[in-house]
């Protein structure tokens, strides 16, 4: 069977210390006001003047049906068979149609180069057996990354783990149909 | 529901420019000529990281002679192979163009930021010649050192050759200071820069103001997060809702200044509530029953009037941590330089602690493990300063050590040219202007002095009141001696260059060998290389090893010596915890933990609190653009929404803070219900007076323009929280 590349976040683990957007920015020279991934902030007011604040990590979801696939009118975007949404940069024209099309808001332009760019799940990094840079580098070790064909992967184990403990298992705007392939796991 | 991410800053670039941007023709990069396929060249190297004080073991992986990442060692106990967001920054900082980049001599006036370029030799004969006046004229005494890093026994071994006791090391007076001597007062020892806390088998831990998720270390941190994965309790108490508030079980939000008394009050409901260990109490601490009397005031509803947490809040706590006992902890802080009382404060978590009977428990505190080996020594001194210290440490303050000194009350010493002239001023890797407390006496001090010098990699505020200034190689240029470290286990930390020096830079070490020679003295500097020869042979190791993994791992002691029923020791006085301290009662001081209100601001001022965000240390890193970008380089300041609405103060809003004397540059209202009324907050390090810290100069607000200088009477430690300000829109 093909691999399928996916990640999950353990968002409870998560403290917003932007070390993954940094390390990010390191492996691949991102450009430097922005950033292939991110860390949001999510702040309620509870009962009680209690508060709650959610650590929400994001980057590209690597959908099965990517809107900045459909609407790249080179195929610079595109689906590999290993489940990776990747932008051929030789291809791009860099008309920006991707950027507004994602959901996620994971795709930015490159002046300096004049092509769309977004995460890449570390490819080739991963090639090399090491993981993403993020889930390297994370502190809290938030991210889990790998094969979701390969039962005996981590991310497999850590979402079967998951279910099995009815922790709440989900995706970002699945509502959408763009089949993503970040899953965030929470208690 | 992700909010749009173009910067503001790259919005405004864009949108001035946007009309030609538009009409270029795009750029195109073919796939194979970027990095992402390039592998020609490849190397790697090991280091620590200086990005802040933890001292996290990484590997350097430099492609065609540029160091392109770092990434933790993951053998290293400080932080098995992860790296926080300044970790990941060095690279930034080691091409950064801002850093200095050769030797510069003043020729303006100080503060006025002219110099220009000089050799090494011109710089190091600059210093030299003055300095061999100074000491002539003044005596060696007349000199004086500030210092932090890894390379400070570099400048340590230069002051004490010319003679001088005068060496200050802030991170004790301005940092840990009063926490070292409450926590040596009642356990015998110090707790340690590693703080020996068991987050991960912890069942409830409780930090007051010890923002651990932010004012982060990596190595704690991983702790941290994993014991609460595992399912232990938090409950944090602070003037604000921060990051760890945002992982607590309990957020107790207190009133500024009054921790001790919340303190107090727990440890009455515990003790006069059956909630404490029994046995240990009365096997291994003195003063139990004369605390039990001493506490009897601090009631519930006492202690809920003073600190404004509700009484349930305070009784949930107090049982919360003795269900865990005794795998739970009150963490004894970091940054104890708080209110000039905090000797005390830090005394009764110390106290609390003991009542929980978690000394040397899994869960609790552990005894760091040393690795076995004796440490060669760089520099041969045959001789000792003859005079005190000019601080008063070990003398006016018998309790604060000698070798640490009293950075504040070195800084007075040198403003006042009291006890005697302090002429010749030495700063390695530190900055006056922001780790003191007050701007004004920094710059008295630099005024009463006839030669200022700083060695750093920026040009810091201090650096530009400097008549000279040494340009430092960063970590990723340079050998260092290798490091010692402690935490569950022992291990050894291994430093070499990941690329030749980027500009016309030295180490330490190196500088301060040309110093001494040039002044005349025949001081034998070990090099780096024969120090860490006789270093690995002693401990097992070759250069070799270390150079392939960085970092060796002895695991020869127990962490938790109780919980495998040895007997603990301390040594203290009578053998025992002293829940009342005899050295403290020697010295005139309540014995007993005790609280006494600070002053309040009044009803148009608030209180000037700041403290350490995820991404910034001190006052180091704030030109480091990959960070500055996280928060769209602005400087935030947190202010409540009551008291913002009166003032007409919006979210969003740029404000400045003023308390008279000084006025901070731009900073941006964050409006929030979750911060005290009381006080406002922003992150420390920021209001660069220099404008060759580029990127942030002028913005943001200067702590030392702001904060108070108290001085705890017991430790001699500063006291930074009780400055006033008033808020003004832009």
């Amino acid at each position: 069977m093909n691999k399928k590349y996916a990640m999950a976040y353990i968002i409870d683990r998560c403290i917003d210390c932007k070390a993954c957007m940094v390390s990010c920015k390191a492996e691949w020279n991102v450009p430097e006001d922005f950033f292939r991934t991110h860390i949001d902030q999510g702040l309620k007011k509870e009962l009680h003047g209690k508060f709650r604040m959610d650590f929400l990590p994001s980057q590209c979801n690597h959908c099965d049906k990517a809107p900045c696939v459909t609407v790249c009118p080179t195929k610079a975007s595109h689906n590999r068979e290993d489940g990776i949404v990747y932008v051929d940069r030789s291809r791009c024209v860099g008309c920006k149609y991707c950027i507004p099309s994602c959901p996620y808001d994971a795709r930015f332009y490159n002046h300096d180069l004049g092509v769309a760019e977004k995460c890449t799940f570390c490819l080739p990094r991963i090639a090399d057996g090491l993981e993403p840079a993020c889930a390297t580098t994370c502190p809290g070790n938030v991210r889990v990354f790998g094969d979701i064909n390969d039962p005996a992967s981590e991310i497999s184990m850590v979402l079967g783990a998951a279910k099995e403990n009815k922790q709440k298992v989900w995706k970002l705007r699945e509502d959408l149909g763009t089949l993503p392939n970040i899953y965030y796991i929470q208690k | 529901m992700i909010r749009t991410r173009l910067s503001r800053r790259r919005f405004l670039q864009a949108a001035s420019a946007g009309a030609c941007i538009m009409g270029l023709p795009v750029l195109k990069v073919s796939a194979n000529s970027d990095k992402e396929s390039a592998k020609s060249g490849v190397s790697y190297s090991q280091n620590w990281c200086e990005m802040c004080f933890w001292k996290c073991g990484l590997t350097a992986k430099t492609v065609n002679g540029r160091v392109q990442k770092l990434e933790g060692q993951a053998k290293c106990p400080s932080n098995y192979g992860k790296l926080c967001a300044k970790g990941n920054s060095g690279v930034f900082q080691l091409y950064d163009s801002d850093r200095v980049k050769y030797p510069m001599i003043r020729t303006g006036k100080r503060g006025e930021g002219k110099f220009r370029k000089a050799t090494w030799e011109e710089a190091i004969q600059y210093i030299a010649e003055k300095s061999v006046a100074i000491r002539d004229q003044y005596g060696p005494e007349s000199f004086s050192l500030f210092a932090h890093g890894s390379g400070e026994h570099s400048f340590m071994n230069l002051i004490e050759i010319i003679g001088s006791p005068n060496i200050a090391i802030p991170a004790f007076s301005q940092c840990t200071g009063s926490r070292e001597i409450a926590w040596a007062a009642t356990y015998g020892k110090p707790v340690g820069g590693k703080e020996p806390v068991d987050s991960d088998n912890s069942k409830c831990m409780m930090m007051l103001g010890r923002n651990i998720a932010e004012a982060l270390h990596v190595g704690e941190v991983q702790d941290f997060v994993s014991g609460l994965s595992k399912g232990a309790e938090l409950i944090y108490v602070d003037v604000r809702f921060s990051k760890t508030a945002a992982k607590a079980n309990q957020f107790m939000m207190i009133r500024p200044g009054t921790d001790t008394a919340l303190l107090l009050g727990m440890i009455n409901y515990v003790i006069s509530n059956n909630l404490y260990d029994s046995e240990f109490v009365k096997k291994y601490t003195k003063g139990f029953d004369e605390l039990a009397e001493h506490v009897k005031k601090n009631s519930l509803e006492y202690t809920e009037k003073e600190t404004g947490i509700p009484a349930y809040m305070i009784v949930n706590a107090c049982k919360s941590l003795a269900k865990a006992a005794p795998s739970c902890y009150i963490h004894p802080g970091r940054r104890l330089s708080r209110y000039g009382t905090d000797v005390q404060f830090v005394r009764a978590i110390a106290v609390l602690n003991a009542l929980f009977g978690n000394w040397d428990m899994p869960g609790g505190f552990y005894t760091p493990v040393k690795y076995p080996v004796k440490k060669p020594h760089m520099v041969s001194i045959d001789h000792h300063p003859t005079h005190d210290r000019a601080d008063g440490a070990g003398t006016t303050f018998p309790m604060a050590p000698k070798n640490l000194g009293l950075a504040n009350k070195q800084l007075e010493a040198i403003a006042n040219q009291d006890p005697h002239p302090m002429k010749a001023l030495f700063s390695y890797g530190t900055n006056l202007f922001h780790h003191q407390a007050d701007s004004a006496l920094v710059e008295k001090a630099i005024a009463e002095s006839e030669l200022v010098v700083t060695c750093d990699i920026y040009m810091t505020d201090t650096a530009y009141y400097s008549d000279v200034v040494l340009p430092e190689s960063t970590y990723l240029e340079r050998y260092d001696p290798a490091i010692v470290t402690s935490r569950k286990e022992g291990y050894i930390q291994y430093r070499e260059p990941a690329v030749d020096p980027v500009h016309d830079t030295k180490g330490g070490w190196e500088i301060a060998e040309l110093i001494s020679k040039a002044m005349g003295y025949t001081n034998h500097f070990t090099a780096i290389e024969d120090f860490n020869y006789v270093l690995f042979k002693e401990a097992g190791t070759t250069e070799e090893y270390m150079k392939k993994h960085g970092c060796i791992v002895k695991a020869v002691g127990e962490p938790f010596p109780r919980a495998v029923g040895e007997r603990p020791r301390f040594f203290t006085p009578s053998g025992k915890v002293e829940l009342k301290s005899s050295n403290i009662e020697a010295l005139g001081y309540s014995a007993l933990p005790e609280y006494t209100p600070v002053p309040r601001p009044s009803d148009n001022e608030f209180r000037f609190l700041f403290g350490r965000i995820s991404y910034h240390t001190h006052a180091r890193s704030q030109n480091n653009a990959w960070l500055l970008a996280l928060h769209d380089y602005e400087v935030p300041l947190w202010i409540n929404t009551e008291r913002a609405k009166k003032l007409g103060i919006k979210n969003g809003d740029k404000v400045r803070v003023t308390n008279g004397n000084n006025t901070s540059g731009e900073l941006v209202a964050k409006v929030v219900d979750y911060i005290h009324p009381e006080a406002v907050f922003t992150p420390q390090g920021f209001g660069h007076e220099s404008t060759m810290m580029t990127r942030m100069s002028g913005k943001g607000a200067r702590t030392s323009d702001f904060c108070s200088n108290e001085t705890d009477p017991i430790s001699g430690g500063a006291g930074l929280q009780n400055g006033f300000v008033k808020i003004e829109k832009v």
